[in-house]
């Protein structure tokens, strides 16, 4: 029976199917180990450079840079939104295009123009077809973000921001969480805003010696301290990606197997009928004949 | 090493720590010129230029390229927080001297451009020093 035929042979391409993202999600899995290590491996260099510049706005009377001034009579923002090169990982560039665009709409409601760099295939082809503008695209990052990457991306936003050709800078990408949760966020970045601790106790100050003075090393420190930022968001959206792309294979996994099972239950029971009619013919025969 | 004449050296990167281990002397590459760090310096907070870092452990002395940065000296613990560090054998001539190439064709147009030449000029000369064979 033809019937027999076709479910054998559907039930052959989902085991293909079983095997291919079995070995994705399994790949996914071993990435994702190596990009949550590489995500934790920047954290000394964060905690210490924020306790740096927390000892300097200390030091230094008062906190003044350029980086930290609101330009409100400028109506640009740049945004700088965060994609995957490659599919297959669920809702994970939905999710975030989803939050961007929100985002664009309620500062185009503003009257704030927002100038889009976009990072990754995924959200260039998304953008392209909603026909919206991405000034800049930023191909070559991949799934592994080297610092030495992230870092001109950051220094020529941070310089249009000096120049004052945008007032605000935000990031949109998939902030990692934890393994089992993940949210797409729009972040600022610039202008810098820095909360002083008040009130706090002097006890715990230490009285450096400063090579150069502390408000010329703050000139340094906070440009640094942007370009970590933007580093960082980079390797969650990378670990967050890989997240995803395990629980979206895990899925498929999981349903190609209910599959596998139902098409054999389909497959016994065609073939339980075929043997069924054989003998009922044979004995409808043996009977005509006796 | 002798004890009490040693004291803690890290070096971190955004991507990696490169380094934590125990010094008797460390010479750090700062702005204005080599320093040398010795147990029991005063609390000290200095920018640091490209260049080589050299560290006396027990091992040895360990050698560093330090990309600019920053180190701070306190309780005899050293942190020097750099956007890149490598071994210098790491370094390639060749790319060092495409970088000294691409250093001089900026163009300096305005005060900004000029740092940004004059930086990444001083990086591809260092570059170019410690691959010098």
């Amino acid at each position: 029976m033809a019937n027999r035929r076709v479910l054998v042979r559907r039930r052959n391409s989902t085991r293909n199917i079983r095997k291919i993202t079995r070995t994705m999600q399994l790949i996914a899995t071993a990435r994702f180990q190596a990009a949550f290590n590489r995500a934790t491996a920047s954290r000394p260099y964060t905690d210490k450079l924020a306790q740096l510049i927390e000892g300097l706005a200390r030091a230094a009377t008062g906190l003044d840079h350029p980086l930290m001034e609101t330009h409100e009579d400028v109506p640009h923002e740049a945004l700088l939104v965060l994609t995957s090169d490659r599919g297959l990982c669920g809702g994970y560039n939905a999710n975030v295009l989803r939050t961007v665009v929100e985002h664009l709409d309620s500062r185009a409601e503003a009257g704030i123009e927002t100038a889009v760099t976009m990072v990754g295939k995924k959200g260039t082809n998304y953008f392209r077809f909603l026909r919206r503008e991405v000034a800049e695209v930023v191909s070559d990052i991949g799934d592994k973000p080297r610092f030495e990457q992230v870092e001109p991306v950051a220094n020529r936003l941070m310089e249009a921001f000096i120049r004052g050709e945008i007032a605000a800078l935000h990031v949109g990408y998939m902030k990692f969480a934890s393994a089992g949760k993940q949210m797409p966020v729009v972040e600022r970045l610039l202008p810098l805003s820095y909360e002083a601790p008040e009130g706090e106790d002097t006890a715990g100050e230490v009285l450096y010696e400063f090579s150069p003075s502390p408000q010329e090393l703050l000139d340094e420190l906070l440009p640094a301290s942007v370009r970590v930022r933007l580093f960082q968001a980079f390797t969650d959206a990378a670990v967050s990606e890989q997240v995803a792309r395990m629980v979206a294979m895990k899925a498929a996994t999981d349903a190609a197997e209910d599959m596998i099972k139902r098409l054999t239950m389909q497959y016994n029971r065609a073939r339980q009928t075929q043997v069924t009619m054989e003998l009922l013919d044979i004995v409808g025969g043996a009977n005509a004949l006796a | 090493m002798a004890e009490g004449k040693s004291f803690q050296l890290a070096v971190v990167t955004p991507e990696a720590a490169i380094l934590d281990t125990e010094a008797s002397f460390v010479a750090l590459p700062a702005h204005d010129g080599e320093i040398g760090v010795l147990r029991n310096r005063a609390p000290l907070l200095i920018k640091l230029d490209v260049g080589l870092l050299r560290a006396e452990t027990a091992d040895g002395t360990r050698r560093l390229y330090i990309d600019g940065g920053f180190a701070e000296m306190i309780d005899n613990r050293l942190t020097v927080l750099t956007e890149d560090a490598r071994d210098p054998a790491e370094l390639e001539r060749a790319d060092a001297e495409r970088c000294f190439e691409q250093a001089q064709a900026m163009t300096a147009e305005d005060s900004a451009a000029l740092a940004n030449r004059e930086k990444a000029l001083r990086r591809a000369r260092v570059q170019l020093r410690l691959t010098a064979s």
